[in-house]
């Protein structure tokens, strides 16, 4: 019987700074662009609400647990959209930005790496053990984050807007 | 007990032949993936390596499983003795590195699934391959790799 809770784990290297990779995530004329179409909204102060919205409809909501400008954001959240999934109780979503500067990143296992980077984990925890979500969000979160470094342009190719 | 598996899945706005191509073609290897190269004739059954691509020291090596241009490619991964590999030593058992490349909407999805780590080699190689893929996906939709993933990696 699986009794532990799942926990999912992405992270990403994108060619830009804290500070513009922060946007992208708060803001939802970029949301737009990588998030599945969706606007984000929220004045991202703790314990203020953060909703995502779909052609009119909200798809995700929670409330802000953590807001540290340009380096960690984390809310809870809740599926809407689908009749099942919005039954489970909310989960929390964490994101992380470093910069990947001339100084070593933090942790034994660097790998020497050095350069002009931000580096974007996101983690997605405390589901319930049987969660019907978490299979959706593994799937989710790759094509999100993708996008968003896309859109947040390692440059001029796409999205310069970012 | 099942030894641990790395799933990384990353989506990049390119064909599936790029994709295959920059796995293998040591020009643009070397750009995203610590100066090394992949070196082998990439049939199903040949040996396979990935060198420093100036000093030509093989740091990984194994056997190519399956090779299926452009959408599967599977290969065993081991550390062959004096190597200086940061995936770390997995005494002496090779484990098992899996690409799938599909088409997706008018893009690549692209799997990476590492199995059969052993406990020091998850904890390296979670930090290595989205390092490494990032730097992939940079490189076939911008011409530019990420620059930390041009150099060789140090300890």
């Amino acid at each position: 019987m699986k009794t532990e809770s799942p926990k999912f784990v992405y992270m990403t290297l994108i060619a830009t700074t804290p500070e513009k990779l922060w946007e992208a995530l708060t803001k939802p004329e970029f949301t737009r662009l990588y998030w599945f179409g969706t606007d984000v909204e929220s004045d991202w102060r703790p314990g203020s609400p953060v909703v995502y919205r779909w052609r009119g409809k909200i798809s995700d909501e929670g409330s802000v647990l953590k807001c540290e400008p340009p380096r960690l954001l984390s809310y809870t959240f809740h599926h809407l959209l689908d009749e099942e999934l919005r039954k489970e109780p909310p989960s929390k979503v964490t994101f992380e930005i470093e910069k990947l500067g001339s100084e070593a990143v933090s942790g034994e296992s660097d790998m020497g790496l050095r350069g002009s980077a931000v580096r974007l984990t996101v983690t997605h925890e405390d589901f319930p053990p049987d969660s019907k979500l978490y299979p959706e969000i593994a799937k989710g979160w790759p094509s999100i984050v993708s996008n968003l470094k896309t859109a947040a342009g390692d440059g001029e190719a796409v999205g310069s807007g970012l | 007990m099942q030894k641990p598996s790395f799933v990384y899945v990353t989506y990049i706005q390119t064909t599936p032949e790029n994709v295959w191509d920059a796995l293998i073609n040591p020009e643009l290897v070397k750009q995203y993936w610590g100066l090394h190269k992949n070196v082998s004739d990439w049939r199903a059954g040949s040996q396979w390596e990935y060198r420093d691509y100036e000093n030509e020291r093989v740091d990984v090596a194994g056997k190519v499983v399956e090779s299926d241009r452009p959408r599967r490619l599977v290969l065993t991964w081991g550390h062959p003795a004096g190597s200086e590999c940061v995936a770390g030593s997995n005494a002496g058992e090779p484990s098992r590195v899996i690409f799938e490349i599909e088409p997706f909407m008018d893009s690549v999805r692209l799997t990476v699934t590492h199995e059969e780590l052993g406990p020091e080699e998850i904890r390296s190689i979670s930090q290595g391959w989205p390092a490494i893929l990032s730097s992939m996906k940079s490189l076939l939709e911008t011409g530019k790799p990420l620059a930390m993933t041009t150099r060789r990696w140090t300890k």
